[in-house]
């Protein structure tokens, strides 16, 4: 994209208040969450995953301004290689045995890093709305490979092995995957944090908002692109990995279509782009609108996407936290 | 090459050809969207699915032919456009087309789950007596629904041409893609031809549904597959160009077909991918376009 919509300029003073008392309410109720909803732990891991995703996406999206509609590729990079190395019959002889998962996450990420890089490389000569749908592309190649190659364990995925325990923790007890899912979303919230402050950061916002300006100020933006598609893609992959241990067993369609990948950007965008805690704000609502509508509307849940996604564009191209911020400011630069 | 081999050939380009002739209507429509609005419509294939739902409703309903039911389709498939571009796509105004994306997106989720709810995820067809004939021709086995088929996209297509050079609207049409300020300077009613040009994709999505469901089975989420073929079809001809998606669509039924037949039929879908990557990398332009802006 050569231009985005008006986005929250970042303003390079310190935390405002808001920020910090809206940091502090999150964590709060993440940290007490298990505490006071033990029996839903289901929906706590799998809403904080999807957290942490939408803030990896957000890296990409967010800052530098770049749709992707793909993200699911590295989602599913991240999860088939942590699995498919932890299963004995299904490891590569040369590896001699099962990897750890957390070395199997790891590798995971450099997978996911290298393949950002490649199609990065690529993709971010070109403007326009070549990105996005090289993004659908390569997460749709992706997927037909795993539907049709025996290594992946084909349309009927794959089966998660017994795992090793994690300084004796059990990783297939919920309350471990919960810890280890606010893992997840602390570090990406860290990495956005820090990147935000840093000289990467300024020079992504630049790009997002002019890219020719930023070019005359010596910004080399198809490479700034590149370098927060690696962190953001390293991060999904993270995150993917985390979600596989998460569903113990998943195939092709959970991981790898089109509406996983929508289902980040939206969270991210819901909440509001190029903002640290609008994912995370746009990750619960959607999960507890999604979760409130599969009762109503059973499979069709998705219709609430589809309005939510509609209202936001017409009237918070901001998200959720841009309406908050205009409520404050009154009509910002916004129409 | 024997003659088994060469008739195989034959058979297959046969049926690249006529499937590409639907993929170059898919195409075309959304092709039309892109170069007068610069918007790349996420809903093109749901709107496919609504023009295969109310073929598939009024056989229900009435018995209607199949083909019929173009007359039905084809007139709301251009009002929901109409209407979607003038009173939802418009009012995003200058926010550009990464908020027009996103919009397509969020009412092709929403079509796609009302046919869901509506219609229920049961692949459903239609019995029509002629749906599996097919007539010989040198040893080529031709699809009389795919015929029809493509006859149909011929014609259509040949009307926008005489619509779109032979008409008053037309050259509005092509003024507001050129310059929309100009245009609007000369008096042309841009957001009314935007409104007709967003009609008229959405129409030709229809229209294709209605041509398919003879062929294919109806499910709601359908549409997804072809919003893909759309856009590859779109990105090989070069975004916004009409000839170069008439070309494109073909080149995908073809390659497609080939794939399938002398590579493997698990992978068809990943053939038109693969090509639409490589011409994203390699000419971005599209296979007949000129070039586009670089970073």
């Amino acid at each position: 994209m050569t231009v985005t919509a008006p986005l929250p300029a970042a303003r390079p003073r310190a935390l405002t208040f808001g920020n910090v008392w809206l940091s502090l309410a999150l964590l709060a109720v993440m940290l007490l969450y298990p505490f006071v909803f033990g029996k839903a732990l289901n929906f706590g891991v799998s809403t904080l995953v999807f957290a942490g995703l939408a803030m990896s996406w957000n890296i990409l999206g967010g800052w530098a301004g770049q749709l992707s509609l793909g993200h699911a590729a590295f989602v599913g990079v991240g999860a088939y290689t942590m699995t498919l190395l932890a299963t004995p019959e299904r490891v590569p002889a040369f590896l001699g045995g099962p990897v750890a998962p957390w070395w199997g996450a790891l590798i995971g990420m450099g997978l996911a890093v290298l393949l950002a890089a490649v199609w990065g490389a690529l993709t971010f000569r070109l403007r326009g709305s070549y990105f996005v749908l090289s993004s659908i592309a390569v997460a749709l190649v992706l997927r037909l490979v795993a539907i049709n190659e025996e290594f992946t364990g084909g349309s009927e995925g794959l089966f998660m092995p017994e795992l090793p325990t994690l300084f004796g923790l059990d990783l297939f007890d919920r309350r471990v995957e919960y810890g280890l899912a606010l893992a997840f979303v602390a570090l990406t919230l860290l990495v956005t944090h820090l990147l935000r402050r840093s000289r990467l950061g300024y020079a992504l916002q630049a790009v997002r908002e002019d890219e020719d300006g930023a070019r005359a100020l010596g910004i080399d933006p198809a490479r700034m692109k590149l370098v927060a598609f690696m962190l953001s893609a390293a991060l999904t992959a993270l995150g993917g990995s985390l979600y596989a241990v998460y569903l113990q067993a998943f195939e092709p369609h959970t991981l790898l279509e089109l509406p996983v990948s929508v289902q980040i950007a939206l969270m991210a965008i819901i909440g509001g782009r190029a903002s640290i805690q609008g994912p995370v704000i746009g990750a619960l609502l959607l999960a507890t609108f999604g979760e409130v509508f599969r009762t109503v509307f059973a499979s069709a849940n998705l219709l609430i996407y589809g309005v939510l996604i509609l209202a936001v564009t017409l009237f918070a191209p901001n998200g959720v936290l841009g309406l908050f911020r205009r409520g404050g400011r009154k009509l910002g630069t916004a129409r | 090459m024997d003659q088994a081999a060469v008739t195989a050939l034959l058979q297959t380009l046969a049926q690249g050809l006529l499937t590409g002739g639907l993929y170059a209507l898919i195409g075309t429509g959304l092709s039309l969207i892109f170069g007068v609005m610069r918007v790349i419509n996420f809903a093109h294939g749901d709107f496919l699915a609504i023009g295969m739902f109310i073929t598939l409703a009024l056989f229900r309903a009435f018995n209607l032919d199949p083909y019929l039911s173009l007359l039905v389709a084809a007139p709301v498939g251009f009002a929901l456009g109409f209407v979607i571009q003038r009173f939802v796509l418009a009012r995003l105004g200058d926010r550009l087309s990464e908020g027009s994306m996103l919009a397509t997106l969020g009412i092709g989720l929403i079509v796609s789950n009302t046919l869901l709810l509506t219609f229920g995820a049961q692949p459903q067809n239609i019995n029509v007596p002629y749906a599996t004939n097919t007539f010989q021709l040198g040893g080529v086995q031709v699809s009389i629904p795919l015929l029809i088929a493509g006859l149909g996209t011929a014609l259509a297509i040949a009307g926008l041409n005489l619509l779109l050079y032979r008409t008053e609207l037309g050259r509005a049409i092509r003024a507001t893609a050129q310059n929309p300020l100009g245009a609007e300077l000369q008096g042309v009613k841009t957001t009314n031809i935007q409104a007709i040009v967003f009609g008229l994709g959405v129409a030709f999505a229809a229209i294709a549904g209605v041509l398919l469901m003879p062929l294919l089975y109806a499910f709601p989420t359908v549409g997804e597959n072809y919003t893909t073929k759309a856009f590859i079809v779109t990105v090989l001809g070069g975004l916004g160009n009409l000839p170069g998606a008439i070309a494109g669509g073909l080149v995908l039924g073809v390659v497609e077909s080939l794939g399938a037949f002398y590579i493997s039929n698990n992978y068809r879908d990943a053939y038109g991918l693969v090509a639409f990557l490589l011409v994203l990398l390699l000419r971005p332009e599209g296979l007949f376009g000129r070039t586009v802006k670089r970073v």
